[in-house]
């Protein structure tokens, strides 16, 4: 009688490679028997079948305990504790890569067989990539040990209905096992009897976890990660999105405003002007609708109370100039650190173009003061109708220990429209200014506005509540170009506003009433540097237009100016300027970089903080490299619900279109906080655990443990690295990692 | 007659389906199915086949699949299902209806350990908890033998002098699970051996009855009795069973037992399923070095033999029975009906070893162990555990 003990994996198939080894001889008229060791283990426990075949009819039921031939289906089963009972004379099938040179040590005079089975079954597409089938494979191998033709390997595989791949898998490791007997002396190797501790049923710890220690089969380890939210990630201002939002939804208001305090002063003015990038990167936007994070930070602003503000407790103290968001947010995280600071503006009032530059109807005047109110409250000075220059600049640079310049965008861009056009032509920023302060009106002219930026957009609207008969926004791209906010330009639009794509005014001239600005037509050519087609001029008989106004108003965008800047001044990539010999000058907001924004200007102020801080302390409280993003591909959004996104309610266009009541009403205008609750609900919470406790529930070896202290703890003893909790994870938390 | 390599539940389930499929001319076969490790490939097996008349009803439970099979036996039809361990436990209800109905229903029981603890492998006490149900019982303890005993098992219980159901036990795994060479009959054997099913008491839409309504204590002691005599004809059923099954297929299985080398031998050996066959082939190894030891290869349980039991052994002077089950406060199950049953007989030591509970593999080395250890006894003890003690 021959015996057989074959060592392998459950799932890897050996059982059914008792089977196919006991049909081939079966098939050759011999008795046979073939069965395997079953457990109520799953995939990945080390078990073992048996084959035994004999001339005469078999009557033994017990496992082959002296096999004659030992069969590994598994590379890290291969050791020597497989040795036991293994009868010298017969031989060692290894399913390895390595030549059975390379087992000299291991089994010393014994005939040791190598094929490498995993490759042959994988490149023949044979059970997964993780999880090869070896069976049918190594079919061929233990053919050709046991003197088998391959017509006899390939009926038995026929009889088992394997076909295809199998048989071709089974031809190549009939061809290429090679085996051959190594140098020493081989002894046979008696079973020994462990006296194991053997465990009663009253012993408390029945009944927990198995006592193998089943991790030791893992392939794959479950870990946990907080990754970055899209939302987060795409916020200029470094907003902890998710985190506050969870906080709205959970109706911790003071929570959420907390949260947005760590990173912005601002969150009432971004909660209305902010062009919310994070909402075009939310993963909901594919899946649904965005969620509304920019009302729903206006919910917080509004309904949060602050934390008590902290008084200055340094010596330092720290020159600001220009109180416009980025010098705002310095401002106020250097207060927050305990620097003494003074901010200086031009203006008389601090707050920039968040003051002069935005409407009333967009930001109301009583939401920036509560905000600067709050940096006020952090010992922050603010000193207006400072106009800072080089030379005051300079003595600065000896009063202070550090000083922080983001004076703006002082130069507009202008367009020639020759010299007959008085004082009909104004600039937007300027426009905005005046009417801020009730010195301008509209009333009973037709206005034409140039550009497509906000700036544009305020005018415009801005114009029709100050009186304008008809307002005209002419622009040389087309509305999918322009850089304005696209719901401020649909408001626009409802409000009457007209916009005439792909036009430039070339001149004006005074006419019969007013002035007749003449106009190009214009076509959208190849993309330009900032990816946007550009506009080229259509030639032709009906190129030109004349349209009949009363005021022009420019709104081209502005440039920095320079001048600011002393003579030899250099500036390094961290918008520091070398070169002086006083305290250390860093340049921000939209001064150093053109980003355009009130988020981007919030988060450049407080890095420029940050780096003040850490150039005069040495401490860096730069948040750590970016975590990865958790993108779509790591959310399982089939484990959500589709939910249509709530909208804060808006002031209908007949109602405010002659006059600056505020358009947008905000969640808060509601006597519920259940909209805002439930719109703050429908957050993915990308990356971030939410505890919801689906890998704790899910885990089928129940090793995972949500601990009384919140931390989840893998007990990796005995996890057997399935990935269930991995898959069950809907926010991109649980991860699976290789051995 | 096919010759194959299959597995215990393969070659089950293929006479399971020959059986129903005899019946095809007449009120056809059903089988209630509930799958449980180790039996779901019989179940598997019998939905693969295309009965010419009758039919698999999956339920939801193995209390429902013998409630489907009792519905089935009561309507004519040649009614059989498989189980298992908690599966027989969950079904117990039953399954003492079926008995005490007096249904020829064939049932595999694939002997496997109750929990807990939690283990799936073999043991006999699934079955033996049973035993009180008014059902045949049958230990079978190789694959051929398991094929032999279902396709007498429908002679048995649809003969008129028994109609009782039965139940043919072998070992989960060991048997279920293992491939071995079988000799599979042809479906005209079948038709051949098996008349078709006849139930005297099945529902008749022209004679509109009641079943199983209130019986007073007198009706069913009576009842009760019946059943005693029923079981009491069944060894004498089961060699007419022998002698037409040899006629048929040409081989002998085993009767209500097999009883080897005991007519020489002082010290006898008594053990079931595949354990059998391991003692046996230590006690003719031991033959070869001179040593006369018997076996009794235990086959019916229910009737439990004690003619032919007694007969066996009543002059021997060292019995051990093997269990691989236990009652517990008593002992092996086999031991307890073996020693009621040599009560007043010379034995000296009747002696009880319990092993290979929960699946535990009783080898060669077991088995000889016990006979060293039960050769030196003089006296009988309480039952020894031989795994526990060793």
């Amino acid at each position: 009688m021959i015996e057989i003990t074959i060592h392998g994996r459950g799932g890897q198939g050996g059982v059914t490679l008792a089977k196919l080894i006991a049909t081939a001889h079966f098939l050759k008229g011999q008795y046979a028997q073939a069965f395997g060791v079953y457990a109520a283990e799953r995939s990945g426990a080390p078990l073992q079948a048996f084959v035994r075949i004999d001339s005469k009819e078999i009557t033994i039921h017990n496992q082959v305990r002296t096999p004659d031939h030992l069969i590994v289906l598994d590379r890290t089963l291969i050791s020597p504790g497989i040795l036991v009972g293994h009868k010298p004379e017969g031989w060692i099938l290894l399913n390895t890569s390595d030549d059975p040179l390379k087992f000299a040590e291991m089994f010393p005079g014994r005939c040791v067989a190598s094929v490498d089975a995993t490759s042959i079954a994988v490149e023949h597409k044979l059970g997964t990539r993780t999880v090869p089938i070896v069976n049918t494979t190594l079919l061929g191998a233990v053919g050709r040990m046991m003197d088998l033709s391959w017509q006899e390997v390939n009926d038995a595989i026929a009889v088992l209905k394997f076909g295809g791949a199998n048989v071709s898998a089974a031809r190549v490791a009939f061809e290429s096992v090679q085996s051959m007997t190594l140098a020493g002396h081989a002894e046979l190797n008696n079973p020994a009897v462990a006296a194991n501790h053997v465990a009663g049923i009253l012993d408390p710890d029945v009944g927990g976890p198995p006592k193998i220690r089943t991790g030791n089969w893992a392939t794959r380890q479950p870990h946990r990660r907080r990754m970055q939210a899209p939302c987060s990630h795409a916020c200029p201002a470094g907003n902890d999105v998710p985190g506050f939002v969870a906080a709205v939804s959970e109706g911790n208001h003071d929570e959420a405003m907390r949260i947005l305090l760590e990173t912005t002063p601002l969150p009432g003015v971004c909660g209305r002007v902010c062009p919310a990038p994070c909402m075009d990167a939310c993963n909901r936007s594919e899946f649904d609708e965005p969620v509304q994070v920019r009302d729903l930070e206006r919910f917080a602003a509004e309904k949060g109370q602050r934390p008590v503000p902290t008084m200055p407790s340094r010596e330092e103290r720290i020159a600001i100039v220009g109180s416009g968001p980025a010098g705002l947010s310095c401002a106020y995280q250097l207060g927050r650190l305990g620097y003494r600071v003074k901010v200086f503006d031009a203006g008389f009032e601090p707050g920039g173009l968040l003051r002069t530059g935005i409407p009333e109807y967009r930001l109301p005047h009583s939401v920036l003061d509560d905000e600067i109110d709050y940096i006020r409250q952090h010992g922050v000075e603010f000193e207006g109708e400072q106009f800072i220059d080089r030379e005051r600049l300079l003595l600065l640079t000896r009063e202070f220990d550090a000083i922080f310049v983001a004076a703006g965008l002082q130069q507009m861009r202008g367009l020639d429209l020759g010299s007959a056009c008085g004082d009909a032509v104004i600039q937007g920023i300027d426009f905005l200014e005046r009417a801020q302060e009730g010195s301008i009106t509209c009333s009973g002219q037709r206005v034409v506005v140039v550009g497509g930026g906000n700036t544009a957009i305020d005018s415009a609207r801005s114009a029709l509540r100050l009186g304008a008969i008809r307002v005209t926004i002419l622009y040389r791209r087309t509305h999918v170009e322009m850089p304005a906010i696209q719901e401020e330009i649909v408001d626009a639009l409802e409000e009457g506003v007209e916009l005439r794509e792909l036009v430039l005014p070339k001149r004006a001239a005074p006419g019969k009433a007013g002035l007749t600005l003449t106009c190009s037509r214009m076509r959208l050519g190849d993309p330009d540097a900032t990816g946007r087609r550009s506009p080229v001029p259509i030639t032709g008989a009906d190129a030109e237009f004349d349209i009949d106004c009363d005021l022009v108003i420019l709104a081209l965008g502005q440039s920095a100016d320079l001048s600011i800047l002393p003579e030899g001044a250099e500036v390094n990539k961290d918008a520091e300027l070398l070169g002086l010999t006083g305290a250390p000058v860093i340049l921000g907001g939209d001064l150093a970089k053109n980003e355009g924004t009130v988020a981007h200007a919030i988060g450049n102020g407080r890095r420029g903080a940050l780096h003040i801080h850490r150039t005069l302390t040495g401490e860096d409280l730069f948040p750590p490299a970016t975590e990865p993003i958790a993108t779509r591909e790591f959310i399982h959004t089939h484990l959500f619900d589709h939910a249509s996104a709530r909208h804060a309610p808006v002031v209908s266009p007949d109602r405010r279109r002659r006059s600056f009541v505020e358009v947008r009403e905000g969640f808060a205008k509601s006597s519920s906080q259940a909209p805002a609750i439930q719109e703050a609900k429908r957050c993915f919470s990308c990356g971030m655990c939410t505890e919801c406790d689906r890998c704790v529930e899910y885990c089928p070896e129940g090793i995972l443990l949500h601990r009384h202290d919140g931390q989840y703890e893998f007990n990796y003893d005995y996890c057997k690295g399935c990935g269930v909790c991995a898959s069950q994870c809907p926010r991109g938390v649980v991860y699976m990692t290789e051995l | 007659m096919a010759r194959e390599l299959i597995t215990g539940n393969g070659a089950a389930g293929y006479v399971l389906a020959q059986a129903g499929e005899a019946n095809r001319s007449a009120r056809g076969c059903c089988c209630g199915a509930y799958p449980i490790t180790p039996q779901t490939e019989i179940i598997e097996y019998l939905r693969g086949f295309e009965f010419a008349k009758g039919r698999v009803v999956p339920v939801e439970s193995e209390h429902s699949a013998m409630a489907v099979c009792i519905g089935a036996s009561l309507g004519g039809a040649r009614a059989f299902t498989a189980s298992s361990a908690n599966g027989l436990a969950y079904m117990a209800e039953n399954v003492f209806a079926a008995g005490y109905f007096r249904l020829p229903i064939v049932m595999i029981a694939v002997n496997r350990t109750l929990g807990p603890p939690w283990n799936i492998w073999a043991d006999q006490g699934d079955s033996l908890a049973l035993r009180d149900a008014a059902w045949v019982q049958f230990y079978v303890e190789s694959h051929q033998e398991l094929v032999d005993t279902i396709l007498m098992a429908f002679r048995i219980a649809e003969d008129s002098r028994v109609m009782l159901p039965v139940m043919v036990c072998m070992d989960g795994f060991i048997v279920s699970h293992t491939q071995m060479v079988v000799d599979l009959p042809e479906q005209q054997q079948v038709d051949a051996y098996l008349p078709t099913c006849s139930i005297p008491h099945r529902l008749n839409v022209d004679r509109p009855a009641t079943v199983g309504g209130l019986a007073w204590p007198r009706e069913t002691e009576h009842m009760r009795h019946e059943i005693q005599q029923a079981m009491e004809r069944v060894p004498a059923v089961l060699e007419e069973a022998r002698g037409e099954f040899e006629q048929v297929f040409g081989r002998r299985p085993h009767g209500v037992m097999s009883a080897e080398y005991v007519d020489e031998a002082e010290t006898v050996v008594v053990a079931s399923n595949t354990i059998a066959r391991t003692v046996r082939n230590v006690i003719e190894q031991r033959r070869v070095g001179g040593e006369a030891i018997g076996l009794v290869s235990a086959k019916l349980f229910r009737p439990f033999p004690r003619d032919a039991i007694r007969a066996a052994l009543h002059d021997k002077r060292r019995v051990a029975v093997l269990d691989r089950n236990h009652s517990p406060g008593s002992g092996g199950i086999f031991w307890q009906e073996i020693a009621a049953t040599l009560q007043g007989c010379d034995v000296e030591v009747l002696q009880d070893y319990v092993v290979g509970l929960g699946g535990g593999d009783v080898t060669p080395d077991v088995v000889n162990r016990i006979i060293d250890d039960l050769v030196k006894r003089e006296t009988s003890a309480e039952p020894v555990w031989e795994e526990v003690t060793a």
